[in-house]
């Protein structure tokens, strides 16, 4: 077998030969995606595949390739691609590879070694057990939609010319349900979720009842006259909301003018309950690694602390343009894409009351289960507008199920309006992977009926 | 790409646990994308990817794997671990292979290398300097190019083989402009299956000056109304909603496990007379055409709905066996990492009988949609949500105040029935649709001016009062 870190050295000395500075990447990767309907098996996938990424800087020229073929003559014809390539891109002082650093010797769990001893029959079980889960929470739930287990186990290789070299293997198991409700009132979808770096992480009975649980609340839900008020949002849509909005909260972002937060730094954003942190060394964190996608050691980063910004997320280019180091953020989600600065594991600190302690404190207002949007909410203009389905509250009490109605204030609003946090933090893995809770927030136009 | 006596071979080995079908997927993909932002041509990647996957069809199950190498014993080894997923014994003939050539002819005038990379990132260096001179509050631009020849071959063991080239190329633009701390944006993109002779149709740099303008217009836009009123959408890319509210439910899969608002509805009204959908991955030059879909069926024209009468759903190889009847040729995957699934080519509602300036003269109190972002549907209730990216309210038929932050909720098959005003003004969008389940495809659209008479608004500015429910 090929050792693939060796291979990446041998690129980037070779390429780096030409007067350049080289970055190479080899991802290896072996996937399985299992999708039951009505107890069969559906669709089956077992397959494993690699490839090789070689990045280019040029006199702050940066030129990219990548191939799937890793036989000798490709791999040249790759990193040759790479060299043409930067010659037309525009220089930029600050596009340098990182100096090597020293990466913390720290297991972050995120290796299942008993992962590739599972056997496909028993992961077939488990998809098996989702769907059971899911028709078994009411009888209403008429049938399910993608029911899907999927793991993923990468092997990523990555050296540079400044002498880095390092390498790590992560595993990565979801499971997924839409569970399909139905009564004479018509049909409604929910889904149920779970995910985790360990297979016996995951619980088949908690992710089909999610769903059911999901679908069967919403059923014959009824629009509410358009107001303006309190709106909870439960934790897997708080979840959501909060992967538009990491995006704010990066130096790209921010160095061009694509934040809602631009200016802001410093200052009081939301309110005192709002804590907002990415951290990419967190112990079982979905996406944690020991150094990010160009090679610097991860790390964590409170980014609004009791509501004030405080910090942005960082690779070595922006950071370099700011004059501060890398937070080590910089993302390779495969070896096709050019290293980017993104979110690690990103999540909202969770608070001290349960989700019904929070629902029980609103007099009136919408408990939030689902929300509908693409774009609705947007980190550069801040604008939040989306479909929404849940739960009428009236007196700390859930009264009747909404839906066919649109919640929209302003991001910056939304994070200046949370008055309630929930301690029932999870993890979510929508753009990288996202933690957080119940939220309460104030002050949410609810679109809906004359 | 691989020899007929290598396929025969992997056929055997895949069906002999008792498949009915073995089918092998080659695909050899080469692109090439630049990207520009702060005035800095900041990425220029080229990719090469190869690979096959094999399928195998048991019943109602598929099973598939797939490899990055094509030699014989890695194309074997794939066609084990998919026969693997059943255990009963070879019952499948395996028919000799016989080419099947396409009528249809996508021709690519102008080969992608006819530019050089520099020329090429000169059209995004263009786009970047027009919209910058163009007006003092343009904060940033962003621009794109992306390349795309994708050549796939299909065998089965019912004796198909077929070769298909794609050529996909697009331009996309996004700008900025900013003004008392307030952020707006526009973006667009043009594209096709073709060669450079897309840029002898699209012009980039009028493209720039629009962006601009909405851009711009957009920073005086108030906030949207909330609540149910009126909307008149625009024509062209505003058949998105039509893709994302209905052409998903009628998706052979949704349709064929009952999940979808539109099961067993062949033959009955589900939308208003006014309204005929189509969907035809015919069109020359589009970015959802294809000679054959990812299944090797020949692509076809598919009249969804006659004057509001549901006719037909998009059909795959898999859910079409399952049915026992033909495909539609709507069988479309990612790359060969991905198994097909029923997917929409290019879909569109076709011209109705409304001047279109008199459906925005129609409405009294209302919203007038010029440019529709993205969208969500879910299929199985038939809910839709949209953002709009370009609004102005309409009042006493006059198109007044641009208004932002807005979306648009709705329910696909009633919105369907509803619809009371279909223009003359039919218009497929630019080519810069790209649909997302569970896997993308490039696709394309088309609507004229519809005028749809209750939907909710989801803006900010509570025109109701405060009022409990």
């Amino acid at each position: 077998m090929t050792d693939y870190l060796e291979l990446t050295q041998d690129i980037v000395r070779r390429t780096a030969a030409r007067g350049v500075e080289a970055e190479a990447i080899v991802m290896d990767r072996q996937e399985t995606m299992i999708r039951v309907d009505r107890s069969q098996v559906e669709q089956l996938l077992r397959s494993g595949s690699k490839g090789l990424g070689v990045r280019v800087i040029d006199g702050g020229r940066v030129g990219y390739a990548y191939t799937s073929d890793l036989t000798s003559g490709s791999i040249e014809e790759t990193w040759q691609a790479a060299l043409a390539l930067a010659r037309v891109a525009t220089p930029d002082e600050h596009r340098a590879l990182p100096d090597p650093q020293s990466i913390p010797d720290k297991d972050l769990e995120i290796w299942d070694s008993d992962l590739s001893g599972i056997s496909t029959e028993e992961k077939i079980t488990f998809a098996k057990q989702v769907e059971e889960a899911t028709l078994a929470y009411d009888p209403r739930v008429v049938m399910t939609n993608r029911c899907t287990y999927e793991d993923e186990s990468v092997h990523v290789y990555l050296a540079n010319s400044r002498g880095f070299a390092g390498s790590y293997g992560r595993t990565v198991v979801v499971s997924y349900v839409r569970g399909i409700g139905r009564d004479e009132g018509g049909q409604t979808m929910a889904v149920g979720l779970g995910v985790s770096n360990f297979y016996r992480d995951l619980d088949a009975q908690t992710i089909g009842q999610e769903a059911g649980q999901r679908a069967v609340q919403i059923l014959g839900g009824q629009p509410v006259k358009t107001q303006t008020g309190s709106v909870v949002f439960d934790a897997m849509v708080t979840g959501e909301i909060l992967s538009y909005l990491s995006m704010a909260l990066t130096a790209e972002a921010m160095q061009r003018g694509r934040s809602f937060l631009i200016g802001k730094m410093g200052q009081q954003v939301g309110s005192d309950k709002v804590s907002l942190l990415d951290n990419g060394r967190l112990k079982r964190g979905l996406v944690s690694a020991p150094f990010d996608g160009e090679g610097v050691p991860t790390s964590a980063t409170r980014l609004i602390d009791e509501g004030v910004l405080q910090s942005v997320i960082y690779d070595t280019y922006t950071a370099r343009k700011d004059g501060v180091a890398s937070t080590g953020n910089t993302q390779r989600t495969s070896h096709r894409n050019l290293p980017q600065l993104g979110p690690s594991n990103f999540y909202l600190q969770a608070g001290t009351f349960s989700p019904d302690e929070i629902i029980a404190s609103v007099d009136r207002g919408l408990y939030v289960t689902r929300i509908m949007q693409t774009g609705g909410t947007d980190p550069i203009t801040g604008d939040c507008s989306m479909g929404a389905s849940g739960l009428w509250i009236e007196n700390g009490q859930l009264v009747r199920p909404v839906s066919g109605v649109t919640v929209a204030t302003r991001l910056s609003n939304l994070l200046q309006n949370i008055v309630a946090v929930g301690d029932d933090l999870r993890v979510v893995p929508f753009r990288g992977s996202i933690g957080a809770p119940t939220i309460r927030v104030e002050g949410v136009t609810i679109g809906g009926t004359r | 790409m691989i020899p007929k006596e290598t396929a025969t071979k992997v056929f055997s080995a895949a069906l002999r646990t008792g498949g009915d079908l073995a089918e092998i997927y080659v695909e050899d993909r080469a692109s090439l994308s630049l990207r520009l932002e702060e005035s800095k041509l900041e990425q220029a990647v080229r990719g090469a990817d190869r690979g096959a996957g094999v399928r195998v069809l048991f019943g109602n199950l598929a099973a598939y794997a797939y490899t990055d190498d094509l030699s014989k014993e890695s194309l074997l080894e794939a066609a084990h671990a998919a026969a693997a997923a059943a255990g009963g014994s070879s019952k499948t003939q395996v028919i000799g292979l016989t080419r099947r050539q396409s009528p249809l002819k996508f021709p690519v005038l102008k080969p992608f290398d006819s530019l050089s990379v520099a020329d090429k990132a000169q059209t995004l260096h263009r786009i970047d300097e027009t919209a910058r001179g163009y007006d003092p509050h343009v904060s940033q631009v962003m621009a794109g190019y992306n390349e795309l020849r994708r050549r796939v071959w299909i065998f089965n063991s019912e004796g198909l083989y077929v070769q298909d080239d794609r050529n996909m190329v697009e331009v996309r633009a996004m700008v900025l402009a900013q003004k008392d701390g307030i952020i707006q944006r526009a973006s667009q993109g043009f594209g096709g299956q073709t060669g450079m002779e897309l840029f002898d149709a699209h012009d980039p740099v009028a493209m720039s000056r629009e962006l601009v303008e909405v851009a711009v217009k957009m920073l005086d836009a108030r906030p949207a109304p909330a609540g149910e009123m009126t909307v008149v959408i625009n024509n062209g890319w505003g058949g998105v909603l039509f893709h994302e509210a209905c052409g998903h439910a009628m998706e052979a899969d949704y349709v064929s496990k009952g999940s979808s608002a539109y099961t067993g509805m062949v033959g009955q009204r589900v939308a208003s007379p006014l309204i005929t959908a189509v969907d035809d991955g015919t069109i020359p030059g589009r970015r959802g055409s294809l000679r054959f879909d990812d299944d090797g069926t020949p692509s076809s024209r598919t009249v969804l709905i006659e004057e509001g009468i549901l006719e037909e759903y998009m059909w795959d190889l898999v859910e079409a066996r399952r049915m026992n009847r033909e495909s539609t040729g709507n069988g479309r995957r990612q790359s060969f990492r991905h198994m097909p699934i029923p997917r929409m080519t290019n879909t569109y509602i076709a011209a109705g009988p409304h001047d279109p300036e008199e459906i925005i003269r129609s409405v009294k109190k209302g919203l007038y949609v010029k440019r529709l972002g993205g969208g969500q549907a879910d299929i199985a209730k038939g809910d839709f949500v949209f953002t709009v990216t370009e609004g102005y309210l309409i009042e006493d038929g006059k198109l007044t105040a641009p208004v932002r932050g807005a979306s648009l909720m709705g329910n696909g098959p009633k919105a369907l029935s509803e619809i009371d005003m279909v223009g003359t003004d039919f218009a497929l969008d630019p080519g810069q649709g790209r649909c997302g389940k569970g896997q993308w495809a490039r696709v394309s659209l088309g609507q004229p001016t519809v005028r749809i008479p209750r939907l909710v608004v989801g803006g900010t500015e509570d025109i109701s009062g405060p009022i409990g429910m």
